[in-house]
């Protein structure tokens, strides 16, 4: 009971004794949500965590966010079609962020300072995976098996490790030098490495499913499709891969005065640029799908990565789009010409796309070669058994083959439109299920957090910013290896990182903190259980959502407390 | 050393020797002298003060109450008009229960307009929760004026001293203004509990709801009539101090003898001293002196009248529609009681009419005969106004 | 569960930032009033003295006994704040105290029935912050009309009906009537900038003198809206030159926040149901958004708001957010 003061003056702050948390009809709550990088990711990696490290100065840390998903950052940063940056929320008010420079720069970082890897030997009691191939795919599981705390030995027919990193990518999209370094760091966070070791010739299916816990297959897609025109197919035919690996292992390939390339995927678009590098004087690559372009719906475009495509144009490669080819024009066995038309992807009644030729559009290409690059398949050598007489393995989404408990499948073996980061993603999961077969335990599938969309971001506290863009080597410098795209500074990537809008994450701007008309939000040196650095006080909160629509990422919302 | 002084100017020199930290100055007939004597004691270096000259009576109640909220002695004056303008400060001065002083040059208040003397503009606020002294001489209002900032101080209630203007404000009188000494020993620096301070951030002025509402108003009441006591020591102090006693609550002269009694407030006091020494046949009578009007001294009244028949209420206001102020008053505090004299309730001098010395036989011929009415303003001459309106 | 092991109570007082008004006072959810008078006295200090005028900044703080004011602070009357300032200055003054002292008070108590005291008090050039919060109506007895309330606006005294399409005489241009009284500087705020508040209360208290601010703050109850988009409202009411962010320092425009982008009327009219009647199938709607946009341009042009690039943010008091809020926990 309180006894009147004189004048009823009233002490200082003993309105703390009313909670108005009393009048609230929903409450804030911090809700860590999917950024949109995250989720179109195939590898699994989150962009804006490590992008927000980066933004802290923690470079090293940022490193570790990508490696425990993914061990080949310089790589990827290289290499990977990025969907992040497609996905990117910050794209639809000016650009996206540049997030394959940064996880270029810190694979390049961690080369250069030797950062350790975030996994410790396994125990050498711990269960013994077997893992053949040493591509992304295989390479990704195996260390994901060894952070699980597995022990891995790794098989690949090859001398060296990484697979199509390797044999099928030209220096001038992946310098050698940093797949080598790379590759050799991973190699020793604790695996046993036998190259030259080739499966169905040096040891069997039966052998591994004998002397390991369980197996891992990232054996790619070695086998080119057949092709030929009619039942035609000229002589000496060479497919695109071998020709691309050809040129990566010994530098040079058989150079034509002209040449055209059938396909429309990364193997054709990367074969044309080198027989343009070679000296080939016209390269043309044939397709019946699309360029890339903002109303090119996904289903019709070439799968080539659209900045590859858009290089290979600018070094004078030659592609036309919506062609097929209807038939060879031969002197004796040797090509002099094609018969184009015009060829499309149209949907039919049943909701398929059939692809189509339009009857007279012909036309005549003169070119003195024909190489298809129409997609690969898994080479049936030595997992005759498991492949059945199917083109690839049949998997589910952990890579448990079908039928075959204990083998799992990963990257362009399982088929797919595969992509590098898709196949370091398989490797993770894989890792999981294996973990799970062995342990005997759960697995469990992690819905994608619901990615938030452009529209719940709070425009008003970003300001216009252009992207820092990789510098990109003059076509006339483009002579043979040399590494066309360039590297942001630690500098660019830091002020990149500025720009991340942090969707769905709290990146402290402290606008929740300031607004709050009733002091209760507080902010706190600790990290609270959800990982950030400002509590509710519900004793005040009366739930008017002002922290909510005011917070520029979408991190807050109301929920109901009725 | 008496010096004859202007009653305006021993106000100001009064109020000089409090040691005011803030004077707030609003000019209004007759309490402009009072002002201007202040600001040319600040001019000259005589008196050390903010000296603000504010821009209505409104706003110099305010500004004295921010000040002493603030933890520094203040002061203002006003009249008339500027009493009723500031009314509203006046009540929240009280209910916050600041210590204040403040003279009201007493002036009738318009409509209509008038700018002489009566008390109707202190009656008027009579209910704000004011302590209220009535000043018979100048040489009274000076003591007085110190006295308040003492009872003030001590009670933590606002203090109005009443001075009719004019008649007191612009007469000169033989005034013995005290030392500064005196007053130093007699008042000490500014005291307040409650001063703001960021080092005790209260809040004043909150919000009271009908649940502690009228807890408050018993307090401020109580204090009120508790404030009884500090006026009486407050004088009897000065008197020890000075040799002058202002009469405490109220004070008796005359004969102790009379059955008829006349009371009265203000210099009109003066006026019947005189007159009970020139028509000495018109009486006995004995003339009660009220100086204390709030609180009202309902004891020391019932006293000073034990053994009346009959008792003169002379006062220079009326509640319209009602009658007198302190006629009824002084009714009510004989309510139910078998002592209680025949009470003749009076208005005189209203608006400046002069109050001459043969009121005296007058009223005690009234007594004698009284017409019946429970009030009447005496000087009325009813033969002024057409017959629908007397 | 508990999220933190500090105590909640004890992690308050640890907060870095002075908290001059505390949790527990009974403001609507969403009340900008609350939120400038936080933001005003945070960026203060604990030296000051407030003097409150009535209205409801001073009931939703002091239902005795209690009192969210962690600052002295004394409330009188309605009209009164400038001249209890004036007392409290001139009294601090005497005794030689260095602690500041400012005046606050609604449109209702500034613009209106407290102009005379607040005059008053600039012209004595008293050394007084006086802070206005404008929700631009008399909120606290009921959402009257006062002579801060925009023209068109429905309130109470100023409904929509037959005969009329709300308020039909124009808001007081105050600060240009601050500003005629040459003091050293007055200045117009929105609680939609938190920094710049901080920045202006900063300014104002260092300078020896009277110093006047007016704030606009969002009523969500006397608007209509939701306490949720407080921010935005008032946002679009600067972006849109209806409610400029200016400064005057003797009379002369030293400062103003940049529109570069502005905003239709309409965008930030159509958000508050005391302006739905002007979107309304309505002949006399169409001529009031007119007016409307007409004055807002007034603005644009008079106080040369016409910025340059993208977007309406001022690069000194942007409240474009930085991380980083974490250095300073």
């Amino acid at each position: 009971m309180a006894i009147l003061t004189r004048g009823a003056y009233a002490y200082p702050s003993t309105s703390l004794q009313y909670h108005t948390g009393t009048w609230r009809v929903q409450k804030p709550i911090h809700e860590h949500r999917a950024a949109p990088c995250h989720n179109a990711c195939p590898a699994g990696e989150d962009a804006q965590a490590y992008l927000a490290k980066i933004a802290e100065g923690r470079f090293q840390e940022a490193w570790e966010t990508i490696v425990r998903i993914n061990p080949l950052p310089a790589v990827t940063g290289r290499v990977c079609h990025h969907p992040c940056e497609k996905s990117c929320n910050r794209g639809e008010y000016d650009e996206p962020l540049a997030i394959h420079s940064a996880e270029r720069f810190l694979g390049d970082e961690a080369i250069k300072n030797n950062w350790a890897y975030p996994v410790s030997p396994p125990a050498p009691n711990a269960p013994h995976v077997a893992v053949i191939g040493a591509g992304p795919a295989g390479l990704s599981a195996a260390y994901h098996l060894i952070q699980r705390g597995h022990n891995v030995t790794l098989f690949d027919e090859l001398p060296e490790a990484g697979g199509v990193l390797r044999t099928a990518i030209p220096q001038y999209r992946l310098p050698r030098e940093v797949l080598n370094a790379e590759v050799k760091r991973l190699l020793a966070v604790g695996m046993k490495f036998e190259p030259q070791k080739r499966l169905g010739r040096d040891f069997y299916i039966e052998d591994l499913q004998r002397d390991y816990a369980a197996v891992f297959l990232g054996i790619g897609n070695r086998h080119g499709r057949e092709w030929s025109i009619d039942g035609v197919i000229p002589r000496g035919l060479r497919n695109g891969l071998e020709l691309l690996e050809e040129w990566v292992a010994l530098g040079e390939v058989p150079t034509p005065q002209s040449v055209a390339i059938v396909g429309g995927g990364n193997t054709a678009v990367d074969i044309a640029r080198v027989l343009k590098r070679a000296g080939t004087r016209e390269v043309h690559v044939i397709t019946h799908h699309a360029l890339p372009g903002v109303d090119v719906p996904p289903e019709l475009m070439m799968t080539a990565i659209p900045r590859e495509i858009s290089q290979a144009q600018d070094e004078g490669v030659i592609v036309h789009e919506f062609r097929g080819i209807r038939r060879l024009i031969l002197r004796g066995e040797k090509v002099v010409g094609l018969e184009l038309v015009h060829m499309k992807k149209v949907p039919q009644a049943n909701g398929k796309f059939e692809t189509k030729a339009f009857e007279g559009t012909e036309t005549v290409l003169h070119v003195e070669q024909v190489i298809p690059a129409i997609g690969q398949e898994v080479l049936p050598f030595g997992v005759e058994m498991l492949l059945g007489n199917q083109p690839f393995f049949k998997v589910d989404h952990w890579g448990n083959l079908e039928k075959h408990p204990g083998i799992f499948v990963g990257g362009d073996a399982r088929g797919g439109h595969g992509t590098l980061s898709g196949a370091i993603g398989d490797g993770r999961r894989a890792a999981e299920a294996i973990d799970a077969y062995i342990l005997g335990g759960n697995l469990i599938h992690h819905e994608a957090a619901q990615a938030v969309p452009y529209s719940q971001i709070n425009l008003n506290y970003f300001e216009h910013s252009t992207r820092h863009n990789s510098p990109i080597l003059p076509v006339e410098a483009r002579r043979s290896c040399e590494e066309v795209e360039g590297g942001l500074s630690q500098h660019e990537v830091f002020a990149e990182s500025q720009r991340c809008f942090s969707c769905g994450n709290c990146f402290a701007c402290d606008n929740c903190w300031t607004l709050c008309p009733d002091s209760a939000v507080l902010k706190t040196t600790e990290t609270a259980f959800d990982g950030t650095h400002y509590i509710f006080d519900y004793d005040y909160c009366k739930g008017c959502g002002l922290c909510a629509h005011e917070c520029p990422c979408s991190f807050i919302a109301m929920k109901d407390e009725l | 050393m008496p010096q004859m002084l202007e009653g305006s100017q021993a106000l100001a020199r009064a109020v000089a020797l409090c040691r005011p930290q803030v004077v707030a100055a609003y000019p209004i007939t007759p309490q402009t002298h009072i002002v201007e004597n202040i600001s040319k004691l600040v001019a000259d270096g005589k008196l050390h003060c903010e000296l603000i000259s504010v821009e209505s009576e409104f706003s110099a109640a305010s500004v004295v109450l921010g000040a002493a909220a603030a933890g520094s002695r203040a002061y203002t004056a006003s009249s008339s008009q500027g009493i009723l303008l500031m009314s509203e400060v006046l009540y929240s001065i009280a209910g916050l229960r600041i210590p204040l002083v403040l003279t009201c040059a007493n002036r009738a208040v318009g409509a209509p307009l008038s700018i002489w003397n009566d008390q109707q503009d202190s009656m008027a606020v009579r209910d704000a929760g004011w302590i209220q002294i009535y000043c018979a001489d100048n040489q009274e209002a000076v003591d007085a004026t110190i006295q308040a900032y003492r009872i003030a101080e001590r009670t933590e209630l606002p203090v109005m001293i009443c001075v009719d203007g004019f008649v007191l404000t612009h007469t000169l009188e033989q005034i013995e203004m005290p030392s500064q000494e005196q007053v130093d020993g007699f008042l000490p620096d500014f005291q307040f509990s409650r001063a703001l301070n960021p080092a005790n951030p209260i809040s004043i002025g909150t919000l009271v709801s009908p649940d502690y509402f009228s807890e408050v108003r018993h307090s401020h009441h109580q204090a009120l009539l508790n404030a009884q006591v500090e006026i009486q020591s407050a004088d009897a102090d000065w008197a020890a101090v000075s040799g002058r006693s202002g009469g405490g609550l109220l004070s008796v002269e005359g004969d102790p003898a009379a059955k008829v009694g006349i009371l009265s407030l203000g210099s009109v006091i003066g006026t019947l001293r005189d007159a009970l020494g020139e028509y000495p046949d018109a009486g006995p009578a004995k003339l009660i002196k009220l100086r204390t009007f709030r609180p009202f001294p309902e004891e020391a009244l019932r006293e000073a009248c034990a053994g009346l028949t009959d008792l003169v209420v002379l006062e220079r206001a009326l509640s319209p529609g009602s009658g007198g102020i302190i006629g009824t008053e002084v009714r009510a505090a004989f309510a139910g009681r078998s002592d209680m004299p025949r009470v003749h309730n009076f208005a005189v001098g209203l608006g400046g009419r002069d109050i001459p010395l043969d009121i005296y036989p007058r009223l005690m011929a009234a007594v004698k005969s009284p017409s019946g009415a429970s009030f009447a303003i005496f000087d009325a001459n009813l033969d002024r106004l057409p017959e629908a309106d007397r | 569960m508990s999220e933190t092991t500090i105590p909640l109570s004890e992690l308050r007082r640890k907060q870095p930032r002075f908290s001059g008004l505390e949790s527990g006072h009974r403001a609507c959810l969403g009340c900008g009033q609350a939120l400038a008078a936080r933001l005003v006295t945070e960026s203060a200090g604990p030296d000051v003295m407030l003097a409150n005028a009535t209205g409801c900044l001073e009931v939703f703080t002091t239902p005795w006994p209690e009192s969210a004011w962690r600052l002295p602070w004394l409330h009188s009357l309605f009209e009164n704040a400038g001249a209890i300032a004036s007392g409290m200055e001139a009294a601090l003054k005497a005794q030689g105290k260095a602690t500041k002292v400012i005046a606050m008070g609604g449109d209702g108590s500034t613009f209106d029935i407290g102009f005379q005291a607040l005059s008053g008090m600039l012209e004595r050039n008293h050394n007084v912050l006086y802070v206005c919060y404008d929700n631009e109506a008399y909120m606290n007895t009921g959402i009257q009309r006062s002579s801060s309330t925009p023209h068109a606006a429905s309130t109470t005294t100023s409904p929509v009906g037959k005969e009329r399409m709300g308020k039909r005489h124009l808001k007081k241009d105050i600060i240009q009537i601050i500003a005629a009284h040459n003091i050293a500087y007055a200045a117009t705020a929105s609680v939609a900038y938190p920094s710049d508040i901080r920045k202006k209360v900063r300014r104002a208290l260092a300078i020896e003198g009277a110093t006047f601010l007016q704030i606009h703050a969002p009523c969500p109850l006397g608007w209509g809206h939701d306490g949720a988009v407080s921010i935005e409202v008032a946002r679009l009411a600067v972006q849109s030159g209806l409610f400029p962010l200016i400064e005057l320092e003797r009379g002369e425009l030293t400062g103003a926040m940049p529109l570069r982008t502005p905003k239709p009327v309409s965008a930030y009219l159509k958000m508050q149901q005391r302006f739905g009647h002007l979107f309304k199938n309505d002949p006399r709607a169409l001529e009031e958004l007119e007016h409307l946009q007409a004055i807002a341009d007034h603005n644009i042009e008079i106080y040369h708001l016409r910025g340059d690039g993208e977007d309406a943010l001022d690069s000194e008091g942007a409240d474009t957010v930085r991380r980083g809020g974490i250095r300073w926990a």
